[in-house]
């Protein structure tokens, strides 16, 4: 795969911003009571591209929605009826700019378990007909640890087009994929100047190393996996999870939380089913007909998220199902940390 | 559209009141020529909607063996299946998803002795193995059927029961936890009777059950007391479930999809999932 890269500056960028949202349809965190969200935009000045990670929701609901019609139907004496529902909103072509590091990841890690054995095909158009643009991050926020877990933020090619604002004041953007390559062809660069990967390379190691000594969370991802995995029975589930009011915020902002359920909403005659998301956090979650809960105490049910994450995952599909993005602690109501809650049961 | 989440219309074909609070319906596809497509393994399930009320997970009660139709045996013990037992008569029509879940497995039983050791509605699953058992005799050696329930009306299946018991090939021990006046058969859990009237032959034998968790946990004791092996013990979990594709995470235990990797389980791969029961 011939990799370009483009360098710029940062009006430069701007432009291509620019570029990118007048031809084609794109989607961008846009700010509403201090918090960004993943919006359509019909201009860059709706949109903050560079907005913070802690206060931006994630790409998720680009590809999973938060509530998506599964059918329409009638139900009369006469007999049963199921309809098509609206056309998909979300499976035409398009480009989301401003995604972070985790984000991109978090597709990777999600298309796993849409893709094995029953192929979620409408998932699967979503992602193949989204162009992912993903700007690498200057500096770690609080609640970030995406460097200490399985995989290379460096060198992540979860995306199709990766934006690094260097050190120097030049801004480079590198295509990551087949598709990256042929959206930077498209029509949307020409405002900037092409090198080899060669000339840029040494700016983007100088930015990462920079980077990456920026964060205050760290932790060895090889030894605590290892650890949980051998401490399924121990009490401190129940410590660290005292507080938690099973709100489920964090699953709900969560880049790659994917339970989901299935409901009805019929008025007469007429009804309509719908899947939206989940938690495992929910007291009802796996309560059974009959009463039977396998999980009723919030430690059974905070422990299947922290080993979800960072154990069942992993060995299911060969990925960490958390991204260290630290959206859920930024978000949780009773400041549980992920971070803190793994590191404390597996001390 | 979800595609992958959209059921197919099936029509009540009969309505079977197995107990107070089971019944069985006999259901058919709508759509011509989908019943002849529609193949399944003994020990599969399908998601059974009651459009307005909502989905839920039943196995398959009949064997793919008796052509033209399946059944869905229900207890009423949630919303759902409230509505269900009130709603739906014959003629009606339901949503059917499916088959999903892996099967018992053919393979390892042909040729051995089958023990079926089922309890109240757990006998269901089992039923559908236990036709396609009956439906190539041949293919088995002994075969032989324990199944207990609470009280004498409470047993599944009473009609078929008795067509098992008329059947010279099949040996079939009916059980009651409580004494009642008309009835002649054995009296005591299923574990009890297992140990002290069924006595059976360890060797080369396969054992599948399914009842209520306490009954199949008792149950396996006793079998492994009486010195079967965990790999010749089979039995079919219940798991709240609601996609049967493995994506929805309901019935994730461990790294294990209930609803993939499951329902249908030997005691050996049981004991390597985390203790969540």
């Amino acid at each position: 795969m011939s990799v370009e890269t483009i360098v710029t500056d940062k009006a430069g960028l701007q432009k291509f911003y620019e570029a990118i949202i007048a031809k084609n349809e794109t989607y961008a965190p846009v700010e509403k009571f201090g918090k960004y969200d993943f919006k359509l935009v019909k201009n860059l000045s709706e949109c903050d591209p560079e907005s913070p990670i802690a206060k931006t929701m994630s790409a998720k609901p680009l590809f999973f929605p938060r509530s998506a019609k599964i059918m329409k139907y009638v139900a009369t004496s006469a007999g049963t009826d199921v309809s098509e529902t609206d056309e998909d909103p979300l499976a035409g072509k398009r480009v989301i700019v401003g995604m972070k590091h985790c984000d991109a990841r978090a597709l990777q890690v999600l298309d796993k378990v849409y893709n094995w054995d029953f192929i979620d095909t409408d998932y699967q158009k979503r992602r193949l007909n989204t162009v992912v643009i993903s700007t690498r991050c200057d500096k770690a926020e609080t609640h970030c640890f995406c460097t200490s877990l399985d995989y290379d933020v460096e060198n992540l090619d979860a995306m199709d087009v990766l934006i690094v604002n260097g050190n120097d004041g030049k801004v480079y953007i590198k295509s990551k994929s087949e598709k990256g390559i042929e959206f930077l062809n498209s029509g949307v660069t020409s405002h900037t100047s092409r090198v080899t990967e060669e000339a840029a390379g040494e700016e983007l190691k100088k930015q990462y190393t920079a980077f990456s000594a920026s964060f205050r969370l760290k932790m060895d991802y090889k030894s605590i996996n290892e650890k949980l995995s051998k401490i399924f029975d121990t009490p401190e589930f129940e410590n660290v999870s005292s507080n938690c009011v099973s709100c489920n915020t964090c699953a709900f902002v969560c880049p790659t939380c994917h339970c989901f359920k299935i409901s009805d909403e019929k008025v007469k005659d007429t009804g309509v089913r719908y899947k939206s998301y989940d938690s495992c956090n929910n007291g009802y979650f796996t309560l059974m007909a009959g009463g039977h809960n396998p999980r009723p105490a919030k430690y059974r049910r905070w422990r299947q998220r922290a080993m979800h994450k960072f154990v069942y995952y992993k060995e299911r599909f060969g990925e960490n199902l958390c991204v260290g993005c630290g959206k859920c602690t930024t978000s949780c109501p009773v400041n549980i940390s992920i971070f803190e809650v793994i590191n404390q049961v597996s001390k | 559209m979800e595609q992958l989440l959209v059921p197919m219309i099936c029509k009540i074909d009969k309505v079977i009141q197995e107990t107070p609070d089971v019944r069985t319906y006999r259901l058919k596809f709508k759509e011509e020529g989908l019943m002849e497509k529609f193949n399944w393994m003994p020990g599969q399930f399908v998601e059974f909607s009651l459009l307005g009320s909502g989905e839920c997970t039943f196995c398959i009660a009949s064997s793919v063996t008796r052509k033209g139709y399946f059944d869905c045996s229900i207890k009423r013990a949630g919303v759902v299946t409230a509505d269900i037992h009130t709603l739906l008569d014959e003629g009606d029509e339901v949503g059917i998803r499916g088959p999903y879940g892996n099967w018992f497995p053919l393979d390892d039983i042909k040729g051995k002795n089958l023990l079926f050791v089922g309890g109240g509605i757990g006998l269901a699953p089992l039923r559908s193995l236990i036709q396609y058992c009956i439906d190539n005799r041949n293919d088995y050696k002994d075969f032989t059927i324990l199944y207990g329930a609470r009280t004498s009306a409470d047993m599944c299946y009473k009609e078929e029961i008795k067509e098992w018991q008329e059947n010279k090939s099949l040996k079939v021990i009916l059980t009651i936890d409580r004494p009642e006046e008309s009835w002649t058969s054995n009296v005591g859990v299923v574990p009890k009777i297992l140990e002290e009237v069924v006595k059976p032959e360890i060797a080369n034998t396969k054992v599948i059950t399914c009842g209520p968790p306490i009954m199949i946990k008792y149950t396996i004791q006793s079998l492994l007391k009486l010195g079967f092996a965990d790999k010749d013990i089979i039995t079919t979990l219940e798991m709240k479930m609601q996609c049967g594709l493995g994506k929805c995470g309901r019935c994730n235990i461990g790294s294990t999809y209930v609803c993939k990797d499951g329902p249908v389980f030997t005691n050996e791969q049981l004991k390597k999932l985390p203790d969540e029961f």
